[in-house]
């Protein structure tokens, strides 16, 4: 539920017995749920609920490119679409996208790019559609983990999982996943991914102001944490394998019941 | 991967005809039988109201945000409520990225109709100062999953929104000349009064058949859309090629109201009123 009076921010991102606003610990995730193949129509989709974040990602591929000039005889190409609904965030978001979509779509392709075999796949693209339902502070990281997620849910070869996070000071201290409110009235932030096939860094950004040594403890702060985040990604993943398991295992019941309906 | 595609082969096309005519359809369904509804509501925590409805396959997701505008100078004293609808390039392979199209837009401009011409929004209850400051409401409809029957569900999800809807009540400053707000909440309680329903008929040679799924719409050779109220039919949009003769528009006509009775007591909407006071 939104706040009456607008753009109020706290004076203090820290309570009283040293928690964060939302009663978490400086190196304590919001709550996180994955599901893979939500998207019935898609070729690979995916869901994801981080705090109040909500966002779908499915994907649309290996086809035919559109525009015809766009296609690259001697690859693939990787098109990531990042769009917000209008009833997302605090202020209706208009419904065409803004120059701050485009710049996250471009991130998180150019983020996830690195996984793919594109040079498999000449003359083709591969769409990925992320649109956020509801946000909450750390949408480009949050689109970039379900992204990735739908991808593998499509069953489209790639190198690895990418898994990305933010992190960030609020109040002087060092904390990880910013919520939307700290995010806004923190004082620095840097969303960060982490592609696991080789353990390199695949999106950084940063604002705000930080010494050499505070840059090396949040990179090692944002590794932990999103060791946490792939565990989650590989289990969603497993989950639909195990389903599928099970429903292949008792075929014979469902034929009947079907027959009766 | 669902099947999806723009062209329904000649073999699949005899077959949902052959079994429609022995009054069969490939879901199993009777001809006059929807498919199950699932609703949750309030389900978006940034919107003021929203709804997560699927119809079968098809699924919406629909959120309401609210601005302080002035009025229209030729209804000086009602609240304003709009519809807009987005097909999103993840419901299906056959919606394209881009400015709305004509089937998003008669989405919307049906969803809207039923709803404007039922007496549902009470827009006087919308208005903050007579001239001077009015509700603008914004009923946002996104298609997560594209399988037919797009207005029938987005009917339903457009309701349910404006029923779970909870927006800080306003009251109007004479000396600073602005809106205060109150720190209450007009809820669904307040802004809706009539609950339309819209019923979407298809009709594949002179066989009517109600809430056609995907396979069946593109089949069809045309649909029309019924929007009812308890007792009258508030809106009608026919569609796509098909002729329809006054004799079946009557039927239809009857049976939507029958269907919407059905409807109105199976869904029971007003349990997704807000209970934020």
């Amino acid at each position: 539920m939104p706040l009456i009076i607008k753009d109020e921010y706290p004076e203090m991102l820290f309570r009283k017995d040293g928690k964060r606003l939302d009663g978490r610990d400086v190196n304590e995730l919001r709550p996180i749920k994955m599901e893979v193949g939500v998207i019935k129509n898609a070729d690979g989709s995916a869901y994801l609920e981080w705090g109040n974040n909500k966002i779908f990602a499915a994907v649309y591929g290996p086809r035919e490119v559109h525009p015809h000039h766009l296609a690259k005889p001697d690859k693939g190409i990787l098109r990531v679409f990042y769009r917000m609904a209008t009833f997302s965030v605090f202020d209706r978001k208009r419904p065409a996208p803004g120059r701050r979509e485009k710049e996250i779509s471009m991130i998180v392709s150019d983020c996830i790019e690195p996984l793919l075999f594109l040079e498999l796949y000449p003359g083709t693209s591969f769409e990925v559609f992320i649109e956020v339902m509801d946000a909450d502070g750390g949408t480009r990281c949050a689109s970039t983990t379900v992204a990735a997620l739908a991808l593998a849910d499509a069953g489209i070869p790639m190198k690895s999982l990418v898994s990305a996070i933010a992190v960030g000071k609020i109040d002087g201290k060092k904390v990880i996943d910013l919520s939307g409110i700290e995010d806004k009235a923190g004082e620095a932030d840097l969303p960060i991914a982490i592609t696991w096939y080789n353990e390199e860094i695949s999106l950084l950004q940063f604002d705000g102001d930080m010494d050499l040594e505070e840059m090396n403890e949040f990179l090692d702060l944002a590794k932990d944490a999103l060791k946490e985040i792939h565990q989650i990604q590989l289990d969603a993943l497993k989950r639909k394998y195990i389903k599928l398991q099970e429903e292949t295992n008792k075929p014979k019941e469902k034929n009947d019941k079907k027959g009766e309906e | 991967m669902m099947d999806v595609k723009r062209i329904v082969s000649k073999i699949e096309r005899d077959y949902i005809i052959s079994n429609l005519k022995k009054g069969e359809r490939i879901d199993g369904r009777g001809l006059w039988e929807y498919r199950e509804f699932q609703i949750e509501s309030d389900t978006i925590a940034s919107a003021e109201g929203s709804a997560d409805v699927s119809l079968g396959d098809t699924r919406i997701i629909t959120g309401l945000k609210y601005e302080v505008g002035e009025p229209f100078p030729d209804l000086p004293d009602e609240g304003v409520c709009t519809v807009m609808a987005e097909l999103l390039p993840i419901a299906s392979p056959l919606f394209e990225r881009g400015p709305p199209d004509e089937q998003s837009i008669e989405l919307a401009r049906v969803v809207d109709r039923g709803i404007r011409h039922a007496d549902c929004v009470q827009t006087k209850k919308l208005c903050i100062k007579e001239k001077e400051a009015v509700y603008i409401l914004f009923v946002d409809m996104y298609v997560i999953n594209y399988a037919g029957n797009l207005i029938d569900a987005g009917g339903v999800s457009a309701l349910t929104t404006l029923i779970s809807s909870h927006i800080p009540e306003g009251i109007w400053n004479e000396e600073k000349h602005e809106t205060e707000w109150t720190g209450k909440y007009l809820t669904g309680k307040t802004i809706v009064n009539e609950l339309p329903f819209v019923l979407t008929y298809g009709k594949i040679e002179d066989i009517i058949l109600l809430d056609p799924s995907l396979p069946e719409e593109l089949v069809c050779d045309g649909k029309i859309s019924i929007s009812v109220t308890e007792d009258k039919i508030t809106s009608i949009q026919k569609s796509g090629a098909a002729t329809f003769t006054i004799d079946e528009i009557k039927t239809l006509g009857n049976k939507s109201l029958e269907l919407g009775k059905k409807l109105r007591k199976g869904l029971n909407l007003l349990q997704y009123l807000s209970e934020i006071k």
